[in-house]
């Protein structure tokens, strides 16, 4: 039985000369032999994707970091809280490049403790810089360039919130985000909770 | 011949002596149930299933360890494309394709899942682009054209969120595309195929040009470089399905031009610069008329009059004008082509791109002159009476036929 969707056809061919030959079906032992390790890559692959969640967590150095307030109504969006850092809006003095910041260029931004316990931006860098003591490393990219200042993006900005949470968290108007850094740079938020002031 | 014509006409052939019992059924078996409808269902059937499962583990999402959410995922995906394996296997191909289809399907949703269970938002493509990697790899497995589909589809998605989310084209996965899917199309020439390749790579190639802020008239070199590459396909219903929706996208640019080309703000927008332009063109042309002298369809020039770059001149109402001739003669030439060819779908084509075409001529020429009844009166007018004297010449040509082609 012929479905022009379901299966492949095998197409005529036009009377013009030097038609290339049709390609014909796999034998069917090389199929199934490569339809196994296909589903293997994939399996690996969502594998990996969690491993590398699990190891960003559990090998990382967690930070906490202060978002700005942002209108509430903004907050929300479906499954997910849209989170905007102290430390997404830089100010330009603290861009130690030799040529100014491009868009989509990345960027390290070194961040230092502050008294309270969060983590604030010192400097922002073009590589990769060298730490010292309890400063950490944050990796982003920039998104935006004007004068006076440069906007990150983190791959930090989306919560997926635990059923139910997001209403609490919409009515805060500041946040502290726990974000786990792994030595290889990759970043995962660990936690959101409602800032105490 | 179709299968429903024979299937009630048959027994009264038999019946007035034309055919025997057994030739009809040797007739009828010529022609296959035809299962264009049962094709489609299971893709939708494998879609909704999909969703569902999708909704019905969403919902209880949050409640499940962490192991258990990934253990099913993995565990659907697998089953999934077992599943397909076995019904194909049985000889149930439709089903086993469906199941194939929603495996891969699956593979999508667990990678987007797994990464928000582990608040990993991924700014990079990796996991999208496996997606698409692994729609190409089956669609060349198993010689599919439902996964053909899903992996054009695919491709186009990912394109799309990484232009519009992340702000970058990824060529990788336009260059896969036009390969991967480019060479199968190839070999396995194919009318339906062929249009959504192009659709999906002409979608490409208009994320492009819009991410690179060039003058939009650039898209037309990706565009034309498709329709080369349908010159030189020796299918030739297949390689002009592939040329469809360029030749669309071309006419409805012309178009344009003829409606608003009278303003030098609208046309300046088109200018891009004029050497590199005009060679790239140039190049594509050269691609395209190789192809067409190679498989003997030199009479298709006509399309590339749609390319004609009227828009570097500064000329105002006469470039509108121009324009509007240059429609009438590409209109002109697909009727006339079609007409010769005996081709009746091609001759519908030509009639309502003839009428379209008059129709813009009629409103730019006339709108500023005319009463608006009496425009309106005239217009009607005119499209009847050309409606009416192309389906004659149809009509003429089709009657006086003595060897129609098949």
């Amino acid at each position: 039985m012929s479905t022009p969707l379901a299966d492949p056809l095998t197409p005529v061919s036009g009377p013009a000369g030097g038609s290339p030959s049709t390609l014909p079906e796999l034998p069917e032992p090389t199929r199934r032999r490569w339809m196994q390790w296909l589903v293997l890559a994939q399996v690996l692959f969502v594998l990996g994707v969690a491993a590398a969640g699990y190891a960003t967590a559990a090998l990382g150095r967690t930070i906490t970091l202060r978002t700005r307030p942002v209108d509430p109504r903004d907050l929300l969006y479906g499954d997910y809280v849209n989170l905007r850092y102290q430390v997404s809006e830089l100010p330009g003095r603290l861009w130690r490049g030799t040529t100014l910041p491009r868009r989509h260029q990345p960027a390290y931004v070194l961040l230092e403790p502050q008294p309270d316990g969060t983590y604030e931006a010192v400097a922002a860098f073009p590589e990769k810089p060298a730490t010292t003591g309890n400063q950490a490393v944050l990796r982003g990219s920039v998104q935006d360039v004007w004068r006076r200042g440069l906007r990150l993006r983190y791959g930090l900005e989306r919560y997926y919130v635990p059923e139910g949470a997001g209403r609490q968290l919409e009515r805060r108007q500041s946040l502290r985000v726990q974000v786990s850094v792994a030595p290889w740079g990759q970043a995962r938020i660990t936690s959101v909770e409602p800032s105490a002031e | 011949m179709s299968r429903k014509l024979l299937e009630t006409d048959g027994r009264e052939w038999v019946q007035k002596g034309i055919i025997s019992e057994a030739q009809r059924e040797q007739l009828l078996d010529l022609y296959p149930t035809d299962a264009t409808a049962i094709g489609l269902l299971p893709l939708l059937g494998s879609l909704l299933v999909g969703l569902s499962a999708l909704s019905v583990v969403a919902a209880n999402w949050q409640g499940l360890p962490e192991v258990v959410r990934l253990a099913l995922l993995l565990g659907s995906l697998c089953g999934a494309y077992a599943g397909g394996e076995y019904f194909r296997r049985r000889g149930n191909l439709n089903l086993g394709m469906g199941l194939i289809a929603l495996g891969l399907i699956l593979f999508g949703a667990s990678i987007v899942l797994t990464s928000q269970l582990y608040q990993l938002i991924g700014y990079d493509l990796t996991g999208l682009l496996a997606w698409a990697v692994a729609g190409m790899a089956l669609t060349w497995l198993y010689r599919s054209r439902l996964l053909f589909l899903m992996t054009a589809v695919i491709s186009g998605i990912v394109q799309g969120y990484n232009t519009g989310q992340l702000g970058a084209f990824s060529y990788l996965t336009a260059i896969g595309t036009a390969l991967g899917l480019g060479y199968y199309w190839w070999r396995r020439p194919d009318a339906l195929l062929g249009g959504v390749l192009a659709t999906g790579l002409l979608w490409q190639a208009a994320l492009l040009i819009n991410h690179l802020h060039v003058k939009i008239t650039w898209f037309f070199i990706p565009a034309m470089l498709v329709y080369a590459f349908g010159d030189w396909q020796p299918d030739r219903p297949a390689g002009r399905a592939l040329q469809g929706p360029p030749l669309v996208a071309a006419f409805l640019f012309t178009l344009g031009l003829a409606l608003f080309g009278e303003s030098d703000l609208y046309a300046g927008q088109l200018r891009a610069p004029l050497l590199p332009y005009l060679a790239s063109l140039a190049g594509v042309l050269a691609v395209s008329v190789l192809g067409k002298r190679q498989r003997g369809r030199l009479g298709s020039l006509t399309d590339w009059l749609l390319l004609l770059p009227g828009f570097y001149f500064t000329g105002g109402l006469p470039l509108a004008i121009a324009t509007l001739v240059v429609l009438y003669a590409y209109s002109g030439a697909v009727l006339l082509r079609a007409h010769q060819e005996q081709n009746q779908d091609r001759v519908t084509l030509g009639t309502v791109l003839f009428i379209i075409t008059t129709a813009v001529a009629y409103f730019k020429l006339t709108w500023g002159f005319l009463d608006k009844s009496l425009f309106f009166l005239l217009g009607g007018l005119l499209l009847l009476g050309l409606s009416w004297w192309l389906r004659r010449r149809a009509a003429h040509t089709f009657s006086s036929s003595t060897t129609p082609k098949p």
